[in-house]
């Protein structure tokens, strides 16, 4: 306990005399953490805008007039079963009917052509939504069978192909750039990170020959550096979140007008709150005790 | 006390600090080791406290047996000897108490007694009005006896001053072999390496001469003779 007390009392010693110093290492600190939670902002945005983009791809089926309740009831079976398909939206001639009146009603001429058939043109229509765009083929692939060949008169999907193909091209390159430049950046931080805690403890090479020219264990020596990597990385966290929040205060008024859901930063924070910050402090941590440890090693050899 | 055996060290092939040195200093001694520089005094205070290990030869303190010593015993050792340095080697950003106080403080002394034995100590030497002062506050011979009483903190058995008196005025470094004389008048024995001839002639004492890392000369009351 007096050991602990003491490597307590000489890690806020240390930071408190170097203060210069300390205070360098946890504005490099918020500054990796800033940047890191706006390439990870970045990231979020660029995923919600994408599963708004996916969300409004789907594909159609329509049927032909003569489909027949029985057969279109017996494609939903099948269609369903897929592990790919969200959901299936159906509407029956009727309801197809009224939609393309609804579509229509200021064109006259087409509403009195309608008008002239006896009867209602349009068969069911099936609106299928999957997972993934490329899941879409599958779906296509598993209709165009020669059993479903007379029920169906068309399919949309390849109207929305290469709009479905251009989208995952632009997701998964997205998502690549946004983790190289996480990685990268990542790189570039750890390099500061430990450079500057290397020098920190570089200036206090010989304080630490003193320190072992008077008795004091390994342990002895290194727990206050220790110490003082808890304690900045608790601070630049701490920082790090409180100038996150504000900037997300600024930045959420402009995401709502862009997303029509209720989407925005501060919640997707609030509600990951102990993963997002839980793997930067563990991170933060490890780095700032990873550099110290190693820049003592040399210094603590006998 | 101290007992050396047949100790070498060589650093390379071109570098051979310390040959075959063997010699006993015996408890309460107070022991001038001369030589120019680079005759391995430095090399002969750093097997002493084991921040290097001799290549050949045997080196003993009292009965424990230093000469490979375990890496988590040496702590140990060096509170038993207490070092004093030509550059003071005090904490710069702790105060003369502090530097004092943690000689104890990273042995796991109690408080209790650190407050008691501190202010004793500072009186030793008499810097008790100081204690509050920092290294670069003070005179280069208030800051060797800082030194001094950091040293005496675990009242060690033998202490090793190496150039005590090397940056200091001719006022200072008398008062700093003074302090020491009183130290060894208690029993403590002392091992004193130094260039200075007038301090060596003045007190008296066994003089060992090292030259190009051999013994020379080992004189029971001997001058300063190179």
């Amino acid at each position: 306990m007096v050991y602990i007390g003491r490597i307590l009392k000489f890690a806020l010693q240390d930071i408190w005399r170097n203060f210069g110093l300390s205070f360098m290492t946890v504005l490099i600190l918020v500054l990796m953490l800033l940047s890191v939670n706006a390439l990870w902002s970045v990231k979020v945005i660029t995923k919600e805008a994408v599963n708004l983009i996916k969300d409004q791809v789907n594909v159609s089926v329509y049927f032909s007039a003569n489909a027949g309740e029985k057969n279109v009831t017996e494609i939903n079976k099948y269609i369903s079963a897929f592990p790919e398909v969200v959901n299936i939206k159906l509407q029956n001639s009727d309801e197809v009917l009224a939609s393309f009146k609804q579509r229509h009603s200021q064109s006259k001429d087409i509403l009195d052509a309608l008008a002239e058939l006896d009867k209602n043109p349009f068969g069911p229509t099936m609106i299928i939504k999957t997972r993934e765009p490329g899941d879409y083929k599958k779906i296509i692939k598993a209709l165009s069978v020669p059993e479903y060949e007379n029920l169906i008169e068309a399919k949309s999907f390849d109207e929305h192909e290469s709009a479905i193909e251009k989208i995952q091209n632009i997701t998964s390159r997205t998502e690549n750039i946004v983790a190289g430049l996480v990685l990268l950046f990542a790189c570039i931080s750890f390099l500061i990170v430990f450079n500057t805690i290397r020098s920190a403890i570089h200036t206090q090479k010989i304080e630490i020959g003193i320190k072992r020219l008077v008795g004091a264990s390994n342990w002895f020596i290194r727990g206050p550096y220790l110490v003082e990597s808890f304690i900045f990385s608790v601070l630049s966290l701490v920082i790090s979140i409180a100038l996150l929040y504000i900037a997300l205060s600024f930045v959420d008024p402009y995401l709502s007008v862009i997303f029509p859901s209720s989407f925005s930063l501060t919640n997707y924070y609030n509600s990951n709150i102990l993963y997002v910050f839980g793997v930067q402090f563990f991170s933060v941590l490890l780095l700032t005790v990873l550099s110290s440890g190693l820049a003592m090693r040399r210094q603590l050899r006998v | 006390m101290i007992t050396i055996e047949g100790v070498t060290k060589i650093y390379s092939t071109n570098s051979v600090a310390l040959r075959d040195i063997s010699l006993h200093i015996k408890a309460g001694e107070f022991v001038s080791i001369i030589g120019q520089s680079g005759s391995g005094k430095t090399t002969f205070t750093k097997l002493l406290i084991a921040e290097e290990n001799p290549t050949k030869g045997r080196i003993k303190i009292g009965d424990w047996d230093i000469t490979n010593i375990k890496t988590d015993e040496i702590p140990f050792l060096r509170r038993q000897i207490g070092m004093i340095f030509q550059d003071y080697k005090l904490l710069p950003q702790k105060t003369v108490y502090e530097n004092v106080s943690f000689a104890l403080e990273v042995a796991g002394e109690k408080n209790r007694r650190i407050t008691q034995v501190v202010p004793q100590l500072l009186e030793i030497v008499g810097l008790s009005d100081r204690r509050n002062r920092y290294p670069m506050q003070l005179s280069g011979g208030e800051q060797q006896r800082v030194a001094i009483a950091r040293s005496l903190a675990h009242r060690p058995k033998i202490i090793v001053a190496d150039e005590p008196t090397g940056n200091l005025d001719t006022i200072n470094a008398e008062e700093i072999i003074q302090i020491l004389k009183k130290i060894n008048e208690f029993g403590t024995t002392i091992l004193l390496l130094t260039h200075n001839r007038e301090v060596v002639n003045a007190l008296r004492r066994r003089v060992i001469t090292l030259h190009n890392g051999h013994l020379t000369l080992d004189q029971e009351s001997g001058k300063y003779i190179l």
